[in-house]
């Protein structure tokens, strides 16, 4: 995993324990901590919420093997970030990174979000592309908020699941590839350049700029 | 062995706890019954003297202490042997009776026997008498042996030694008795016991049918044994289920990477290969996660963490979430949902439950179909229907289909994991629901009734 995160450019340290990671993680400066629930010496989740306690709020990407609901609430009550479920694909552990890291350094959010010729009010909920009115439902709204939240990033299907359409779990339709589809012609209807690309093997990308 | 054994045991300990007590009790009684009847007996003798003191003085009245002493020879020459009379003068003289010397001692006093150094030459016990100063400041004592209060003491403490004696020899042997008993009973739950832990998991612990506590005791550790039997099996089960289903798609990734290794590829066709590898992969991880996931469901038997669901509002999401995906398929998608039905439940789970019905219905319906999800109060509680005008499942498959790996022949080709339907179950189940297949005519509809919160 570290390898696979140095070759993404993201430079990596490895504590072996759950000891050793919460000295390290309260001493030094991190942008991500990936902390495994289950870890030798003090538990993960224990990890994270004496971290909390002490102030610290470095994001946490927690790591389970295969279990249920009750793991992931317990996860994000004690403090964690995001949660992915082992084995997980490469690409969603380098796509949760990235948008996990990147959140640190945003922005604080507005009311108005801007993407290139897109433009998204979320009092109004009215989506613009080159000034013009785009109608979006409710959902596909919920999806391309999220989607340029996250310019410039890969977000995987999961995450998309996850986020817009509050599924814990694998559908075995095309949720997201219709949703995504349909977004996508309406986003093209006056004939211009489709802004959501499909990032084969890993998810979809809203280039940031067109 | 047997002895120690018992000797260990609560009951023999109870056993000799309660002879002690009841040996204390009779030493109380006993004791009793010593103390008060020695006091009767002591204030007969004193009440005898005291008559026998007024008499002396009645019969001498009037004579002065010559009188006396006249009257007190005569009497203890007459004496039956038991009975003492002595007179003395001011000066410590004897004047009459038939005791040597006595000092002048007033009030009741009890005088040792002979053989303990008393004044009494004839006495075998103590004596107890009454001295008085009578007439010139004489000194008149009348005593009598006490060999009655000694009998009845001697005879007291006989019964008591005996009454004792009976009383532990009784409580003991009962309690041993006793404690044979339980440990029979006992022994026979430690014999199940271990004849369950030897691997024989049908065992059950004998019920004597007598409806005391060992038999509520062997009825709830019979309780738990068909639990953990079920838990077992379902075990088992899973296990088998994983060695069954995953033994095919493993085979078919291990020819695939032996195919590709036995003769030279092109990188194109080795990233191919690894693709489809990569993706063989993932439907086995799938697998594995909805089996361990049902599983999971399954040992859930409470409602922990449930909390007050709107179900109207969790079916319409689902609804406008599935609207454009059956369209898509070319499928119609309806919805009529009364509003405010709400249920204790998991809204994660409940949306897995019912995504899952709708999925079913857009893949294994032909193009064209009709798909209807409705919702409404009944008098058994809330009933949500999802119904079609698909194939439907003939009569004779519809509880099979909920078993897991079960796939019905004409959806053998499809892709899927034929664990979609147990995952329904297990957590309609985990919300108390009935869910029944019902004939749509033509189609399938599934009902489920969530019992009022």
């Amino acid at each position: 995993m570290s390898q696979g995160l140095s070759e993404e450019g993201h430079a990596t340290s490895i504590a072996r324990d759950g000891r050793d990671g919460l000295f390290r993680a309260t001493g030094e400066e991190w942008d991500l901590l990936i902390v495994d629930r289950m870890l030798p010496g003090i538990e993960g989740l224990h990890v994270v919420r004496t971290l909390r306690a002490g102030n610290i709020h470095t994001p946490v990407l927690f790591l389970t093997t295969m279990s249920g609901v009750g793991d992931r609430v317990a996860g994000l009550n004690a403090g964690g970030d995001d949660y992915l479920v082992k084995p997980f694909a490469f690409a969603e552990l380098v796509a949760r990174v990235n948008a996990l890291g990147r959140r640190r350094f945003a922005a604080p959010a507005g009311t108005t979000l801007r993407v290139g010729d897109l433009e998204m009010d979320l009092l109004s909920r009215t989506v613009r592309r080159a000034g013009e009115i785009i109608p979006l439902q409710p959902r596909e709204f919920r999806l391309l908020a999220y989607l340029m939240h996250h310019a410039g990033e890969v977000v995987t299907r999961t995450m998309l699941l996850e986020n817009v359409w509050d599924f814990h779990f694998e559908p075995r339709t095309n949720i997201v590839e219709t949703h995504i589809s349909r977004l996508r012609s309406k986003l093209q209807k006056s004939g211009t350049t489709n802004p959501i690309q499909t990032v084969r093997g890993a998810g979809y990308l809203l280039h940031a700029i067109s | 062995m047997r002895f120690p054994r018992l000797l260990r045991t609560t009951s023999f300990r109870l056993t000799l706890l309660y002879a002690g007590l009841f040996g204390a009790s009779v030493l109380i009684l006993y004791s009793a019954m010593y103390w008060y009847g020695s006091g009767y007996v002591a204030s007969q003798i004193d009440r005898t003297v005291d008559n026998e003191i007024t008499e002396l003085e009645t019969n001498a009245k009037g004579r002065g202490l010559s009188g006396l002493r006249e009257t007190v020879d005569a009497y203890a020459r007459q004496a039956p042997g038991d009975v003492y009379y002595y007179l003395s003068d001011r000066n410590g003289r004897r004047l009459a009776g038939n005791v040597p010397a006595l000092p002048r001692t007033l009030g009741i006093t009890d005088w040792p026997s002979r053989h303990r150094g008393g004044p009494f030459p004839l006495a075998r016990h103590s004596v107890r008498g009454h001295g008085v100063l009578v007439t010139d400041d004489a000194y008149l004592f009348v005593g009598l042996d006490s060999f009655e209060l000694h009998e009845m003491q001697e005879m007291i403490g006989r019964a008591f030694l005996w009454g004792a004696l009976a009383t532990v020899l009784l409580a003991l042997v009962g309690g041993t008795l006793m404690s044979l008993g339980l440990l029979t009973r006992v022994e026979a739950i430690s014999q199940a016991s271990r004849e369950i832990m030897a691997g024989d998991l049908g065992r059950r612990i004998p019920v004597r049918g007598s409806h005391d506590e060992f038999d509520h005791l062997a009825e709830s550790l019979n309780a738990m044994l068909v639990r953990i039997e079920g838990l077992m099996d379902e075990l088992k089960q899973v296990t088998t289920d994983i060695a069954h289903d995953l033994r095919t798609p493993l085979t078919r990734l291990r020819q695939r990477l032996e195919l590709v290794n036995r003769r030279p590829n092109s990188p194109e066709e080795l990233k191919a290969a690894l693709e489809s590898s990569a993706g063989d992969v993932d439907a086995i991880l799938e697998t594995f996660a909805a089996i361990l996931r049902i599983a999971q469901l399954e040992a859930h038997s409470s409602a922990m963490g449930f909390q007050p669901i709107d179900l109207s509002e969790a079916l319409s999401e689902i609804f406008e979430i599935y609207q454009s995906v059956a369209e898509e398929e070319h499928h119609t998608l309806t919805a009529q949902l009364a509003p405010g039905l709400s249920i204790l439940g998991d809204r994660e789970l409940l949306l897995q439950l019912l995504s899952n019905l709708i999925e079913n219905a857009i893949r294994h319906c032909p193009p064209s179909s009709n798909i209807r999800l409705s919702a409404f109060q009944s008098a058994d509680g809330v009933q949500v229907l999802v119904a079609d005008d698909g194939p439907g499942i003939p009569q004779e498959q519809r509880e099979k289909v909920f078993q897991r790996f079960y796939r019905m022949e004409r959806s053998r080709s499809t892709p899927g994991t034929g664990l979609g339907l147990s995952l329904v179950a297990a957590i309609a189940k985990l919300h108390r629901a009935r869910i029944v297949l019902a004939d749509n005519n033509p189609g399938l509809r599934v009902e489920l009734v969530f019992p009022a919160p």
